[in-house]
């Protein structure tokens, strides 16, 4: 898409324009003003940043296990056998694992879901990473999911589909107590909270069919 | 136009979605009586202190208060009307209570008023949290609606030659917009759907039935699978659009299948 607003821009800077443009968040202003602090930046920060972009790209992959973003597979968490293996906490992003994680309060396992189910999106179950989690449950090892997505109505309708899925499994399902404020994202709460949230969890009553 | 100050006004709607913008922004899709579809932004609406974030969570009922804007009005305050708490408690409920909001969103546009699809929306979702037979009231919902929007199906005679409908089984034709008989079944690469003698009853039925009337109504369930793909078919051929949460509602339905076993 070419950039409209600054049409007397340099087809170089238009271009970096535009590449900012499709970041999340950074309105036409921000690709902007991002642009031209740039020009004025030294050039071996400017390699760093460049260098650091790739590096993301060629390094991270995703944990074969727990589908977090990762350098190696199985990532360190998955790979620490100190960790509490019976447990495994059930995120919609990476950075929902990290809030947790942040909190230092809880040492089980994690699952991220790379996005949660959005029935006007068309995001269904399929297009979350749960093939994946019942085969870590196969062998019997884990005995509590823990339902950490968000406290809204996509994330409700994420834990309650994998609360039914999992049910003839018998493993206990909790989900984070509410104190959480309904609508915000987890990944904003503050450790406090979010380590009561973890506490207070409750279990799932096996209500519908 | 720009010059223009920014105004403040208040408005009632149900949230149909919602999308990220920004750190901590959210853009909101209200369906509101006045203004018909109205997309605001809700800032900070994900930050944990924001109160806004709650209360504009999808299919509520709320007032909300917003300004102008250049390009996005903005919602200042919200308060909850209606919850829906019920269509939240079953996983199946909340299915069609998806599919009902972004159906109705189909029916509507934005900035045009759109008074008689909210209030059709806000007496679904109520109907909905009472219902006894939640599928058969979805089927009468979608009736209804298209009906308000005058692309009915036509189900008395065939499409083609006008004829009544003999008693035997027949298609139906999403292109011409209703059911035809066995032997003039329309050429082209129209795709027919089967409607047996039960089927075409009950899609008559749905047509003519009031509110309760479909409350004491039992069916068997492949006429009504077959009466869903009708007018799954023709909604998508009236409006031109797709309604996405169609295969949520068919997912949560098949998972629920398998787990009673
Ligand atoms: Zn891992
Ligand atoms: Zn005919």
């Amino acid at each position: 898409m070419p950039s409209d607003f600054a049409p007397s821009a340099s087809p170089v800077v238009a271009r970096l324009i535009d590449a900012f443009r499709k970041l999340p968040g950074v309105g036409p202003k921000s690709a902007q003003r991002l642009t031209y602090y740039m020009i004025r930046m030294p050039r071996e920060e400017a390699q760093e940043l460049a260098d650091a972009v790739i590096a993301i790209k060629d390094r991270i992959v995703l944990c074969e296990i727990c589908q977090n973003i990762s350098e190696q597979s199985p990532c360190e968490i998955c790979s620490n056998e100190r960790r509490d293996q019976t447990r495994i906490c059930i995120v919609g992003e990476p950075l929902d694992a990290l809030a947790i994680e942040r909190t230092r309060a809880y040492f089980g396992l994690y699952h991220v879901l790379h996005g949660v189910i959005s029935p006007v999106n068309g995001i269904g179950a399929d297009d979350l990473k749960l093939k994946e989690l019942l085969e870590r449950l196969r062998d019997g090892t884990v005995t509590e999911l823990i339902l950490a997505t968000n406290p809204n109505l996509e994330g409700e309708a994420t834990a309650m589909y994998i609360q039914r899925l999992i049910s003839p499994l018998g493993i206990s399902v909790t989900r984070l107590a509410r104190g959480l404020s309904a609508g915000a994202d987890l990944e904003y709460a503050d450790d406090t909270t979010l380590t009561q949230a973890l506490q207070g969890r409750s279990e799932v009553e096996s209500g519908t069919p | 136009m720009t010059s223009e100050k920014p105004r403040i006004y208040s408005a009632e709607g149900v949230v149909l979605r919602h999308h990220n913008l920004g750190e901590a922004d959210r853009i909101v899709t209200l369906l509101t009586p006045g203004r018909g579809i109205l997309r605001a932004v809700a800032k900070g609406a994900r930050k944990p202190n924001s109160k806004l974030g709650g209360q504009l969570d999808l299919i509520r009922r709320v007032s909300v208060s917003a300004r102008t804007g250049r390009t996005l009005d903005s919602i200042s305050q919200a308060e909850t009307i209606e919850s829906y708490p019920r269509l939240k408690m079953d996983l199946e409920l909340m299915s069609k209570a998806f599919y009902l909001c972004e159906l109705t969103e189909k029916f509507a546009v934005e900035d045009a008023p759109a008074a008689r699809v909210y209030r059709m929306l806000i007496d679904g979702l109520s109907q909905l949290e009472k219902t006894k037979v939640p599928d058969l009231m979805i089927h009468w919902y979608e009736m209804r609606l298209l009906h308000l929007n005058g692309s009915q199906p036509q189900i008395q005679r065939c499409v083609d030659c006008g004829n009544d409908l003999e008693q035997e089984d027949h298609v139906f034709s999403a292109m011409r917009g209703g059911i035809a008989c066995p032997s003039c079944r329309p050429s082209g690469s129209d795709t027919m759907l089967p409607a047996s003698v039960a089927t075409i009853k009950l899609l008559r039925f749905l047509q003519r039935a009031g509110q309760n009337e479909i409350e004491r109504l039992r069916v068997a369930e492949d006429d009504r699978r077959q009466v869903e793909r009708i007018l799954r078919e023709h909604i998508h051929f009236a409006t031109d659009r797709t309604v996405r949460s169609a295969s949520f509602v068919d997912e949560v339905r098949s998972q629920g299948k398998r787990v009673s076993g």
